[in-house]
């Protein structure tokens, strides 16, 4: 049993007069365990097949299963992490970890001490009283991770996480995402991560989907069969660059 | 579950009694004495703190109304889309609307429903000052709706935040920079209208509310220069004190509920604060003030509303151990189709026994005054043109003359001007142009300012990076205004237009027509045909007729010019990253 399947799905966006077709028949199965990267020019759709896998949009057509059973809201065992961060600005970072398991109506106490240990987990003890604004992009996206794995959900999301940061702390912050996947305590155990990055996927996915563009279309998926810690002067490691590379172009 | 429903009684209980007993004592002692006409003795001058003190409650109480009303408005509207199809295009309307031109009709209401009481009088210019307040801030917060960012709203999507949750973390916090840049501008609206409020005629009865405004119309009315100057003063004082105390904390203090849309470390959006105010400022930034507020919101109503429901049931259950649910269910339909039956046969009886009188011959007039009223804006208009787009850019893009400026003009776009209409009458009929030059200017208080605060705003949001493309490109002066300048106000200018005309229209009412010493001063339009036909014929056919083609014409404008207009300019003009 897949734990998503996405079965025969068609997103269109009304438009003034006409339609917009941005995803065209698209099926795909993720198993448990897998890290996903979506990868694609800009407008194949990886975003908004992205966020259909969730159930925060619905598609025209077809439909996505979770578990066997039909999305119909958003997936509450799944949880986003955003290029912009979308940090709320006026809560410090404890508020902002916090406000996942708000809705969840776990206790005051309860969500301190799990936002806590989500913050630390994350690198960023001590800044528990910090507000986004004081902290530099690479420790927001921190934030945005930390919020995500609070509600320790099934599968972590990841929308562009990394466009936002410059290079070098990029690199970091991928180790660290690769570093709590692998972890067997950590409740995540899937990724799905948009990217238009092709060696963003090669070096952090276990399997990579190739997407072009107008209407968005499925035109490759390979998996990477390479251990980690993955080495970008490794020849395989260029070598799946390269045919991903030939499948977008 | 029952003791938590019995707590909630108790809230609703104590608030209730509360109310009856406040109301009761209003009712029965009225607030404040009466400020009797003309007279003038050095006793009232001692008495205008006091008098500024009641005009200063009642802008407040209106205020409170307009805060909530705003936050419950803009909200339905921005994230409903079914409700903003109907609620945007009657808050447009609301806006753009004279709506001192239904103030008598409302006075009317308000006074024979409390019967002539001081409550009555009390209540209506509230609702009038509420007018003043209120749909600007709705607009503001309804802007701030649907332009949030969409990766936010995904990010809550995704954690499953909703309703009230969502609502005190995300929405109301996200509306507090402009809530409390447009309640600026809202006071300013206020304070401009007083006079206004504070005098209030129904035909013969003639109420006036001791107050600032009333004390400020009187003093000029009676060639007080004394009594003129000290009321200015007082007011002008009470103003500034506001400024420093509220406003301008509360601007700094806004400044953390922004997003940062660009990466970047210039702020292009930073308000003129002297470093002072930037302690009280950072002072209050751990004070979450819409959180506590939302907190008592969600006390009182949400479980006012629990209380209410839960009555609801408890006798719908009661009466369904009696009756049979389906007779309940068709009872309710039965008596809302007799209540809407009712209420239709009333109106269509009040419309047609309005077309039965006789209408004076001065309806013939209404195209005409329409058109020389809209001349005399024109005029206006191009006036306020002339000064305010140099005068913005020149405060937009300088701190510290935005420093000495901005609260200049928030000042004197408070000073109700409607108060010194006497004065301005008096030296135009003696000395040169007439009523019709004094019209213009009258009408030009009304309308200028509200172009001023969205073109400085404007030319604020103009990200640094433009100007840094001019600079760099060595752009001649004459060059950056037409083309980077000039464009990226535009839109700024439009929606400013757009307020501006509104407040124009509104102005209007009161600018084409005054009464002073006894002697009616009006010029041929359509703000003095519905004085006339309020104060002088006494025909509320005349009256209805002349608001209604006001109104048509209004909208039409709105809807064939303006909105045109914005949403070219919209497209064209707007700034994206």
């Amino acid at each position: 049993m897949p734990l998503i399947k996405v079965d025969h799905v068609v997103k269109e966006f009304p438009r003034e007069h006409s339609s917009l077709l941005v995803l065209d028949d698209i099926n795909v199965e993720v198993q448990d365990g897998e890290f996903v990267a979506l990868v694609g020019p800009s407008g194949s759709g990886k975003s908004t097949l992205l966020r259909t896998m969730t159930g925060l949009i619905m598609p025209t057509r077809g439909q996505v299963l979770y578990k066997d059973k039909p999305l119909r809201d958003v997936n509450l065992e799944s949880a986003m992490v955003f290029q912009s961060f979308a940090l709320l600005p006026w809560l410090t970072v404890q508020g902002n970890v916090e406000l996942g398991l708000e809705a969840r109506s776990i206790s005051p106490e309860g969500r301190k001490k799990k936002a806590e240990f989500y913050i630390e987990q994350v690198g960023l003890a001590g800044f528990e009283e910090a507000y986004p604004r004081e902290l530099s992009g690479g420790m927001k996206q921190r934030v945005g991770l930390a919020r995500a794995l609070a509600i320790e959900p099934k599968i972590l999301c990841m929308d562009e996480p990394f466009s936002a940061l410059d290079a070098l702390t990029a690199a970091n912050l991928r180790e660290e995402v690769i570093r709590l996947w692998s972890e067997e305590t950590f409740p995540v155990d899937t990724v799905l991560m948009v990217t238009h990055l092709i060696e963003e996927a090669v070096a952090m996915a276990s399997r990579v989907i190739v997407m072009s563009a107008h209407p968005g279309k499925i035109v490759g998926d390979i998996k990477i069969d390479l251990p980690y810690p993955r080495n970008k002067m490794d020849e395989q490691f260029n070598q799946y660059c390269d045919s991903l590379f030939a499948m977008i172009t | 579950m029952v003791n938590k429903v019995r707590e909630k009684q108790k809230y609703f209980l104590v608030l209730l009694v509360f109310l009856v007993v406040a109301f009761v004592l209003v009712w029965k002692f009225g607030v404040g004495p009466k400020l009797h006409a003309g007279k003038l003795e050095p006793s009232n001058f001692f008495r205008l703190p006091l008098l500024t003190f009641y005009s200063f409650l009642r802008m407040l109480a209106a205020y409170v109304l307009a805060l909530f009303f705003s936050l419950a408005y803009g909200y339905y509207a921005g994230t409903n889309r079914r409700m903003e199809k109907v609620l945007v295009p009657l808050l447009d309307i609301l806006q753009s609307v004279p709506v001192l031109g239904f103030f008598p009709a409302a006075i009317y209401f308000f006074v024979s429903v409390f019967h002539h009481s001081h409550f009555g009088v009390e209540l209506a210019s509230v609702f009038l000052i509420f007018t003043s307040q209120a749909w600007n801030m709705a607009f503001g917060v309804y802007e701030t709706m649907v332009t949030l960012p969409k990766e936010a709203i995904d990010a809550l999507d995704s954690l499953n935040i909703r309703g009230w949750l969502r609502y005190r973390r995300f929405y109301l916090p996200s509306a507090v920079p402009k809530l409390v840049y447009n309640s600026i501008m809202s006071w300013a609206g206020g304070w401009y209208i007083l006079t206004a409020c504070e005098l209030i005629a129904i035909g013969q009865a003639n109420y006036s509310l001791a107050g600032i405004g009333s004390f400020l119309f009187r003093s000029a009315e009676a060639g007080s220069g004394m009594g003129l100057f000290l009321g200015l003063v007082t007011l002008i004082s009470l103003i500034t004190v506001l400024h420093l105390v509220v406003w301008r904390p509360l601007t700094i203090w806004a400044e953390r509920f922004r997003y940062e849309f660009v990466v970047s470390t210039v702020s292009t959006n930073q308000p003129a604060i002297f470093s002072a105010w930037r302690n009280v400022g950072g002072r209050l930034h751990h004070v979450n003030v819409p959180d506590k507020l939302a907190r008592v919101y969600s006390k009182v109503i949400r479980h006012g509303m629990s209380v209410v429901s839960v009555k609801l049931r408890e006798i719908y259950s009661h009466l369904s151990a009696i009756v049979p649910k389906k007779l309940i269910g068709k009872a309710i339909k039965l008596a809302f189709l007799i209540l809407g039956l009712y209420l239709l046969v009333e109106f269509s009886i009040g419309v047609y026994s309005l077309f039965r009188m006789p209408l004076p011959k001065e309806a013939a007039d209404i195209p005409l005054a329409i058109f020389f009223s809209m001349l005399r804006l024109i005029v206006a208009f191009i006036i306020s043109l002339l000064w305010t787009v140099p005068v913005s850019v020149w405060i937009g893009e300088n701190e510290k003359v935005s420093r000495i400026l901005m609260p200049v003009i928030e000042i004197a776009a408070s000073i109700p001007a409607t108060a010194l209409f006497p004065v301005v009458l008096l030296f135009f009929i003696n000395s040169f142009g007439g009523m019709n030059l004094a019209a213009i200017v009258l009408i030009l208080t009304g309308m200028q300012w509200y172009i001023i605060f969205n073109l400085v705003a404007g030319v604020r949001n103009i990200p640094g990076d433009l100007k840094e493309v001019a600079t760099a490109f060595g752009m001649k002066r004459r060059q950056y205004w037409l083309k980077v300048l000039l464009p990226a106000m535009m839109p700024s200018l439009i929606t400013g237009s757009i307020t501006g005309w509104g407040g124009g229209w509104n102005a209007l009412i009161v600018s084409e027509y005054v009464v002073f010493g006894g002697t009616v001063y009006s010029v041929l339009g359509i703000g003095a045909l519905l004085d006339k036909a309020t104060y002088q014929l006494g025909s509320q056919s005349l009256m209805v007729l002349s608001v209604v083609s006001l109104v048509i014409f209004i909208v039409l404008i709105n809807r064939f010019f303006w909105r045109k207009l914005y949403k070219i300019a919209a497209e064209r003009f707007k700034i994206e990253y």
